[in-house]
């Protein structure tokens, strides 16, 4: 095979089997890699109904086709497994080096089975696979853990762990890989905190073949140009980062504030992508193969949040600043390394801290409650500790380790999680975006914005505008932008490429990369499949159409100030045009004829 | 007439904000009016042959000029004008 390596490895941790086996060429074919063939292998082997905690759910790293080539931004892998936040079929995808790692170390994915009986790594060199001891790790964060065991096997060995935040089984832990990276949401982290499992360090020698060199080459010069060229993917993401966002969502209304309560900050810019620019940037960074660089290397030297590291990225700044009504940068960024350190995922770190604000300053939690914590909207300090404790797993920290909904639920007010399907809602208002609504009441993950990114048209104009406040054609545009999305985290490449190319750049790609002839059409249409199977997954895991929803806020309580005041969203009136674009029926349940046509029947 | 600058258009600019003593009568009156005065580093990012570049964002009083009259849109002396050269993030 070219592309895939064509093997996968297989590691029962209960029982200490190790074993490798062929990847099916046409399976490759038509689910890529990643994310679908992820959730091929889930759906096969896996009861949707197991305890996401218990040693039946398996735990997928999966790497695409494009992940270690030289394609343009193609790092990426995902961990494919059972959510237990959401309740979810979950991949959660990230960065860095690690992906490319295990494909030169000979295997397209890994699947971990069962539950150690004490802490353990994996360490994979090639064809030789150790389970070995972690019990000198537990308990250490990501930085330490990273340096340790860097230092016990091989310096440029990649590694993907988990802080203590895992360890504990939180809801909201992330995967950590590169130090920096995270597999973050949907809950991942407490998934290899069950099994047991610290750490994945893996070192390959090996290398990733190509079907047809030349086109293959023609092809990345092709879509490295246009990614190049194009005005937002070229400049503005290494100049700013994603947090440049802040303030054109915050200037059309569409910043959530103080838990959902408004779509609009005073003091927004104070957090956004120019301030930390200015300020707290060190220089920007990329994964493998990037041409981007969106990452932030920063340095906070104000003695109150001193640090170094990575990020704030934008979802991350308005989790811990507008969300918590804070303007506070330097805290924002300290708030994102307790994250990176411990292994938390911050969108959902920052939406339950922002909803623990709430019920705080409702009054229905007390500083009893939060054993001291004066956890009110503003309170950057309060912010700050609340994060510190839920990665050490110490103090209320242990409650907001639940994540918002089981939060909010323990106190009687479930309304006031602000989540889709039990996960936390990224930085975009449904209010002031009607589209966007929609992806997140759909998201076969909860809430969640990547995988259906209708901001890029709805509020940037890119490829084309169109009006973010109108539900016409959102259905259409939701549907199509979640179906490329799933093919695209299923090939390795990262979502920022799309800011320059598309479907049928993707095509010759692949075609070139891995000798199956696709087309623009094929490849949409594998990406719907991927949907269609997630969708599969979650209805046979329980999951119904009154899960496609969002909080009673977003629908019935209209935005209070800004450019986008009085607005609410109009789910109600796109969703059954949803179902109807999808070839889904009145239930949200794909028809018999949609999947035949989609090969899954 | 307010007009704020953000990301690249706040280092052409050297502003995050102004306040304009001589309003414009519409977005391309103003437009035209600042590439005159803060030179290519701002032009290039916002207009090319003289319409809107492409995915330049220009809201007055919160609302996209797209859905608007493009650069026919009039502007008032209490217009609050926003610019965005082209963005992305996620």
């Amino acid at each position: 095979m070219h592309g895939w390596i064509g093997k996968i490895l297989r590691v029962d941790l209960g029982t200490g089997k190790v074993s490798t086996e062929a990847l099916k060429p046409e399976l490759a074919r038509d689910y890529i890699g990643a994310r679908g063939l992820g959730t091929k292998y889930m759906y096969d082997e896996v009861d949707p109904t197991v305890d996401p905690l218990s040693p039946a759910n398996k735990l997928i790293f999966a790497s695409g086709p494009m992940t270690g080539t030289f394609a343009p931004s193609a790092g990426r892998y995902d961990v494919v497994t059972k959510g237990p936040l959401t309740g979810t079929i979950a991949a959660s995808n990230s960065g860095g080096a690690w992906g490319p790692e295990l494909k030169y170390a000979g295997y397209d994915m890994l699947i971990l089975e069962g539950r150690a009986a004490k802490p353990v790594y994996l360490w994979i060199q090639d064809d030789k696979v150790e389970i070995r001891d972690a019990s000198h790790l537990w308990g250490k964060d990501v930085p330490e853990t990273t340096e340790t065991l860097n230092a016990e096997t091989a310096a440029d060995a990649k590694i993907a762990c988990i802080g203590p935040a895992g360890e504990a089984m939180s809801y909201i832990a992330a995967i950590m890989n590169d130090m920096q990276r995270a597999a973050g949401r949907t809950g991942v982290g407490a998934v290899m905190g069950s099994k047991n499992l610290k750490a994945v360090v893996v070192r390959g020698t090996g290398a990733v073949t190509v079907a047809d060199k030349e086109a293959f080459l023609a092809a990345v010069a092709k879509a490295s140009t246009m990614i190049k060229e194009h005005p937002v993917g070229g400049t503005g993401l290494r100049l700013y980062g994603t947090n440049v966002l802040v303030n054109i969502l915050n200037s059309v209304g569409g910043l959530p504030t103080a838990n959902f309560q408004d779509g609009h900050f005073e003091t927004a810019d104070k957090v956004g992508g120019e301030t930390l620019a200015a300020n707290q940037l060190q220089r920007p960074k990329g994964c493998f193969s990037c041409i981007i660089s969106c990452g932030r290397a920063t340095k906070v030297s104000n003695p109150k949040y001193k640090g170094e590291g990575e990020g704030p990225e934008y979802e991350t700044a308005w989790g811990f600043g507008p969300d918590c009504r804070i303007d506070n940068l330097d805290a924002v960024v300290k708030a994102n390394y307790y994250c990176n350190e411990y292994g938390l995922d911050t969108i959902s770190m920052g939406g339950t801290v922002a909803c623990a604000m709430e019920l705080y300053h409702r009054g229905i939690i007390t500083k009893e409650d939060t054993e001291g914590l004066d956890l009110d909207f503003g309170n950057a300090d309060a912010m700050v500790e609340a994060v510190r404790l839920t990665g050490l797993g110490q103090g209320f920290g242990r409650k907001l380790a639940l994540g918002s909904y089981r939060l909010a639920s323990l106190y009687g007010h479930p309304e006031l999680s602000m989540t889709v399907k039990k996960q936390e809602m990224p930085a975009y208002d449904p209010r002031a975006v009607q589209g966007i609504g929609l992806n997140y009441a759909t998201n076969n993950r909860g809430g969640c914005h990547v995988r259906g990114y209708t901001i890029s048209p709805e509020v940037l104009g890119v490829p084309f505008k169109v009006d973010k406040d109108s539900i016409e054609g959102k259905a259409e545009l939701v549907a199509l932008f979640q179906n490329l999305t799933a093919a695209l985290d299923s090939t390795g490449s990262c979502l920022f490429t799309t800011f320059g190319i598309g479907a049928p750049e993707f095509a010759e790609l692949m075609t070139a990369l891995t000798g199956f002839a696709y087309s623009g059409d094929s490849f949409l249409a594998a990406g719907e499949r991927v949907w269609n199977l997630e969708r599969l997954w979650n209805l046979k895991a329980g999951l119904t159409a009154a899960d496609d929803t969002l909080p009673p806020r977003l629908l019935n309580e209209p935005i209070v100030t800004g450019p986008s005041k009085g607005a609410v969203s109009r789910l109600p009136e796109m969703l059954p045009l949803y179902y109807g674009a999808r070839g889904w029926d009145a239930d949200g349940v794909p028809t018999r004829e949609k999947l035949s046509a989609l090969e899954l029947a | 007439m307010k007009v704020s600058y953000f990301a690249l258009l706040r280092d052409a600019t050297k502003k995050r904000s102004e306040i304009r003593g001589r309003p414009a009568s519409t977005v391309r009156d103003l437009l035209r009016d600042l590439a005159a005065e803060y030179g290519p580093n701002f032009a290039r990012w916002i207009l090319k042959d003289g319409e809107l570049a492409g995915f330049a964002i220009i809201l007055v009083n919160g609302q996209d000029v797209r859905g608007l009259q493009g650069l026919d849109t009039p502007l008032t002396p209490e217009s609050d004008v926003f610019i965005f050269p082209p963005l992305a993030g996620g």
